[in-house]
């Protein structure tokens, strides 16, 4: 199949536009509002690359290379994270330990380029983020070791495929469920972690720390986030996804179809949650952290009950 | 053998010419010179026993009551004197000017060079010789040169007090490294490593024993929490190059004696390996959140070794389990990289440490909270201090990551025997997640505070970039970590041969060599996809080119964001303490801050002062052992005294169990 990579491509440039545009719209309809259209995001970003930036006298080369360094990572991580079965670039052993890892390289020049402006405001967003991704950081292996070990594979694209359809295996599934779902809160700045949209910077965490970039490095953030929403999604999704690896490399493009639908339920998802419930105080949130450790502690818990694996 | 004997030659009588020379810059290019020379020697000899199969064996016979020295260089030795040598010679490149404002006093500088030199023969005698008693004095020397390097500074009071904690320290490990010997001599009546066989490959109840004492000893010379409490207070207080080969070199000497006593024992038990990952995995846990706290650079340095040698000592447990369990490839998973985290660990470490001397040089502080915007005034220094930084973060595309994903793949393997060990292994990897995290943290907040933003007090003066010969020990170890971290098979070719070694211990077979490129081959991948993340970055780069010149005048220059507060200064920025103190208070069971505070009252400004400091939870409790100990223990005998039926009854109990354990001691080592 020539079109899988395009459609691998696809996902990783286009869908995050759109993801973000779904959230944006449930948000709106639940609030009994129309809505910006679904590709509103792509002209922000079109607005921002056009922008002239502004430099603060107090910034580095850090404050400018930052963008860069976390798109980049983004970009490499997107290569061998699946967002549909049958299909991923890059696979080898190990690619969760390499894609935490160069998720956090983003995540550390992000919280630089943050300190680099001296403001007070982003000092404290990026020690919250520091704060949180290293509280979550846990969590991400545990579910991913457990599914390694439940699958018997070692490699993202491997371990989704090899998930049975027992009972067992799914209620394992669940608790990795939860333990990323977690994650996908915490690492794309969601409610009840943060709040995309509030106002105030002292209640930021993400925001906070992109204050004061503009134009295309403010494009670059915004859109390396947005990309990496999507493959947490994406992640999500393959693990959820029903259908059985002879089905999936049988006909990919059902695959695809499926891991999409799933993807969309995710940010439809995403977007209630935000306009049910309000966030966390700032204190919970390590709190709610544990959550995800211990729910994909839970799933290995269960294996190591049952005594078996696949 | 006979070039390495010539390098101990060199060695000593460049410290001797450092020691008589007239002049200061003389004596230091004495010690460099020797140095130099020694190092090219001891290369030329042992690089064939690193990457061929050849070992170097030769006996010394000597008098009454060593009889001989069996003087041997495998794969390992090999490997850690290939690093070993060339690191302390950078270190004393570095110190040329490090102490250039020394030189001009009249003080006499060759006695620091020639110590220097004697920290490389304590190297060679250590990792060569096969005997225990010159095991020792190698052991000694390290030790005593060390010491006598800390206190430098020796009129300053703070700086003998490390010094002499370090040096107490640092022989109680050498009591237990010679109650290790006294019992293994013994059982075996020999001080040769390789008549320790019968005794040290056999299980038994003294053979535990002994691990624990030996890993005791090699514990305190390593670090390891709860032995620890040394570390800090020497590093903050020696040279900057002194702390740096303390850390980086010196203390491996440690891992070297537990890999060399892995090496002599064969199959270890499989509590010895869970043992090790526990105990390894609390330093490790530990070091890293002690990180977090501290406002002197060195210190949080110091207590990141503690850290490291944790993530080693999780390998080495690994490697442990696997050759319990027969399984090849853990074996080389987890040797290969906790040696290779030793030789990562010595590039970063060294590479801070030498940072940090270069912004005590420039600044006369190493506190983090008083520095500020140095990437300015120090863009060099900056630079190679982020990159140590992300190093040491484990972050890809440097060299940490290697070896930490070599102990990943371990952790997470599939080749674990049973459920409940990988079960334990992936919480296990999870904890190691954690550190990573915590440790990203630290960085960012040393690197962020220190040398982003701009300057906290105004109080310093800068006094620019560090002098060239200290740049140029810094370059050097840059290059090295971007080239283990762009090409890991280059870290691989080093420490497969080692990795060999302990493959070898499962009895020698001609598919291990299958097992070797197997592993690795995983490893293959990193490599590439560095690349391509620097190829992405590089497009980037050229794309934001694109993007700029389109605006029409350029980038504006604009004060930062102050929420439309127009009086903003440079003491309002956020501070380390602020910038850890969310995460140190979920951590506040460990990190003991101690606090005095007179917070205002009334909503009125009145004047009022908070002060925290944190302080080691070990130490704390070991000063108050010592100082409060005679106090703790006579109310406790004050207690028992007034229930006569408990302590007698308490007395028998003790005697009992005592003279069980001395039964069956004696009883397992005649059967």
């Amino acid at each position: 199949m020539k079109l899988l990579p395009w459609l691998h491509a696809f996902s990783v440039l286009v869908l995050p536009i759109f993801l973000i545009g779904i959230i944006q719209r449930t948000k709106s309809i639940w609030a009994g509002r129309k809505g910006p259209q679904l590709n509103q995001f792509y002209y922000s970003l079109r607005r921002l690359l056009h922008k002239t930036p502004i430099y603060s006298d107090t910034t580095s080369w850090v404050f400018q290379g930052a963008p860069l360094i976390f798109l980049a990572s983004v970009f490499t991580a997107a290569l061998f994270v699946p967002l549909f079965p049958g299909y991923v670039p890059v696979s080898f052993s190990y690619d969760f330990v390499f894609f935490a890892y160069l998720i956090a390289l983003g995540r550390v020049f992000t919280m630089l380029g943050a300190l680099d402006t001296g403001s007070s405001f982003e000092g404290m967003g990026a020690s919250r983020e520091a704060t949180y991704s290293a509280l979550i950081e846990p969590a991400f292996f545990a579910a991913l070791g457990t599914l390694a070990l439940l699958a018997g594979k070692t490699s993202f694209q491997e371990i989704f495929m090899a998930l049975n359809d027992s009972p067992l295996t799914w209620a394992a599934r669940s608790g990795c469920l939860i333990a990323l779902f977690i994650l996908l809160q915490v690492e794309s700045s969601r409610i009840p972690v943060d709040d995309p949209n509030t106002h105030l910077e002292l209640t930021m965490i993400h925001e906070v720390m992109i204050l004061d970039h503009s134009g295309p490095e403010l494009a670059a953030l915004e859109y390396g986030t947005a990309i990496k929403t999507t493959l947490l999604c994406g992640l999500i999704a393959s693990l959820l996804n029903p259908l059985t690896s002879t089905e999936a490399s049988e006909k990919p493009l059902l695959g695809f179809a499926v891991s999409m639908g799933l993807m969309i339920g995710l940010a439809v998802c995403v977007g209630l949650i935000e306009s049910w419930i309000a966030r966390l105080r700032l204190r919970a949130v390590p709190k709610y952290a544990f959550v995800a450790f211990w729910a994909a502690a839970f799933s290995l818990a269960l294996l190591l009950i049952r005594g078996e694996c696949q | 053998m006979a070039l390495i004997l010539f390098a101990i030659l060199l060695l000593l009588a460049g410290a001797a010419l450092a020691l008589t020379l007239p002049r200061n810059y003389h004596r230091a290019w004495a010690s460099i010179g020797s140095q130099s020379a020694a190092t090219l020697i001891t290369l030329i000899a042992v690089v064939p026993a690193l990457f061929n199969s050849k070992r170097l064996e030769t006996v010394f016979q000597w008098s009454y009551p060593v009889s001989h020295i069996a003087v041997s260089v495998d794969a390992t030795s090999a490997f850690f004197l290939a690093f070993s040598l060339p690191f302390t010679l950078l270190g004393t490149i570095y110190a040329f000017g490090y102490l250039a404002p020394d030189f001009e006093k009249q003080r006499h500088i060759g006695v620091h060079f020639a110590l220097l030199n004697l920290v490389s023969v304590s190297f060679i005698l250590i990792y060569t010789v096969q005997n225990a008693l010159v095991f020792l004095l190698g052991w000694e020397v390290a030790a005593v040169s060390a010491w006598l390097l800390v206190i430098w500074e020796y009129r300053n009071q703070k700086i003998r007090f490390a010094g002499f904690n370090y040096l107490v320290s640092t022989h109680l490990g050498l009591l237990f490294l010679v109650a290790a010997f006294m019992v293994i001599h013994s059982s075996t009546g020999a001080f040769d490593f390789a008549s320790f066989r019968p005794f040290w490959g056999t299980p038994s109840v003294l053979r535990n024993v002994t691990f624990l004492l030996l890993v005791t000893a090699f514990g305190l010379k390593s670090a390891f929490f709860p032995f620890h409490t040394w570390l800090p207070r020497a590093h903050s207080a020696a040279p900057a190059h002194v702390s740096a080969l303390m850390s980086g070199v010196i203390h491996k000497a440690g891992l070297y004696g537990l890999l060399r006593f892995t090496l002599l024992m064969g199959t270890p038990d499989r509590w010895m390996g869970w043992f090790l990952i526990l105990f390894s995995t609390i330093s490790a846990i530990l070091g890293v959140l002690y990180t977090v706290a501290q406002r002197d650079i060195k210190r949080l340095l110091g207590y990141s070794s503690t850290e490291n040698v944790g993530i080693v000592g999780i390998g080495i447990g690994l490697g442990y389990l696997g050759l319990y369990w027969h399984q090849p490839t853990l074996v080389v998973l987890g040797f290969s990289g906790a040696i290779l985290h030793v030789l990562n660990h010595a590039l970063f470490k060294c590479l801070l440490f030498y940072c940090a001397g270069a912004l005590y040089r420039s600044t006369h502080s190493i506190d983090i909270e008083k520095l500020g915007g140095l990437i300015k005034k120090m863009p060099q220094t900056a630079f190679m201090f982020l990159i140590g930084g992300l190093a040491i973060s484990a972050l890809p595309p440097l060299n940490g990551f290697v070896s930490e994903f070599l102990i990943y793949s371990g952790l997470l393997n599939l080749n674990i025997p049973d459920l409940t060990s990988k079960s334990a292994l992936i919480i296990e990897a999870a904890i190691l997640a954690l550190v990573g995290g915590i440790s990203a943290l630290s960085m960012t907040r040393a690197f962020g505070i220190i040398f982003l933003g701009s300057p906290r007090d105004l109080a310093i003066e800068y006094h620019g970039e560090a002098k060239r010969s200290m740049r140029f020990t810094m370059a050097l170890h840059s290059v090295g970590i971007l080239v283990l971290g762009f090409v890991p098979m280059a870290g691989i070719s080093l420490v497969r041969r080692p990795t060999e070694d302990f493959l070898n211990l499962l009895g020698e077979s001609p598919t291990h060599s299958d097992y070797l490129t197997q592993a690795y081959s995983g490893l293959a991948p990193i490599g590439k996809m560095s690349f391509i993340f620097a190829a992405i970055l590089f497009i980037l780069v050229i794309l934001r080119k694109f993007f700029l010149p389109q605006a029409q005048k350029g980038p504006i220059q604009h004060p930062t964001w102050g929420c439309g507060y127009a009086a903003v200064n440079s003491r309002m920025q956020y501070t380390g303490a602020s910038f850890s103190s969310q995460f140190s208070g979920i951590y506040r069971i460990v990190l003991f801050f101690l606090r005095k505070e007179k917070l205002p009252k009334t909503p009125f400004p009145e004047s009022g002062h908070l002060n925290t400091h944190c302080v080691d939870a070990v130490e704390r409790r070991m000063f108050k052992v010592l100082g409060e100990g005679e106090n703790m223990i006579l109310n406790i005998t004050r207690q028992l005294r007034e229930d006569s039926h408990f302590s007698f009854s308490l007395g028998l109990a003790v005697l009992l169990i005592l003279i069980g354990l001395v039964i069956n001691t004696t009883l397992g080592g005649n059967s």
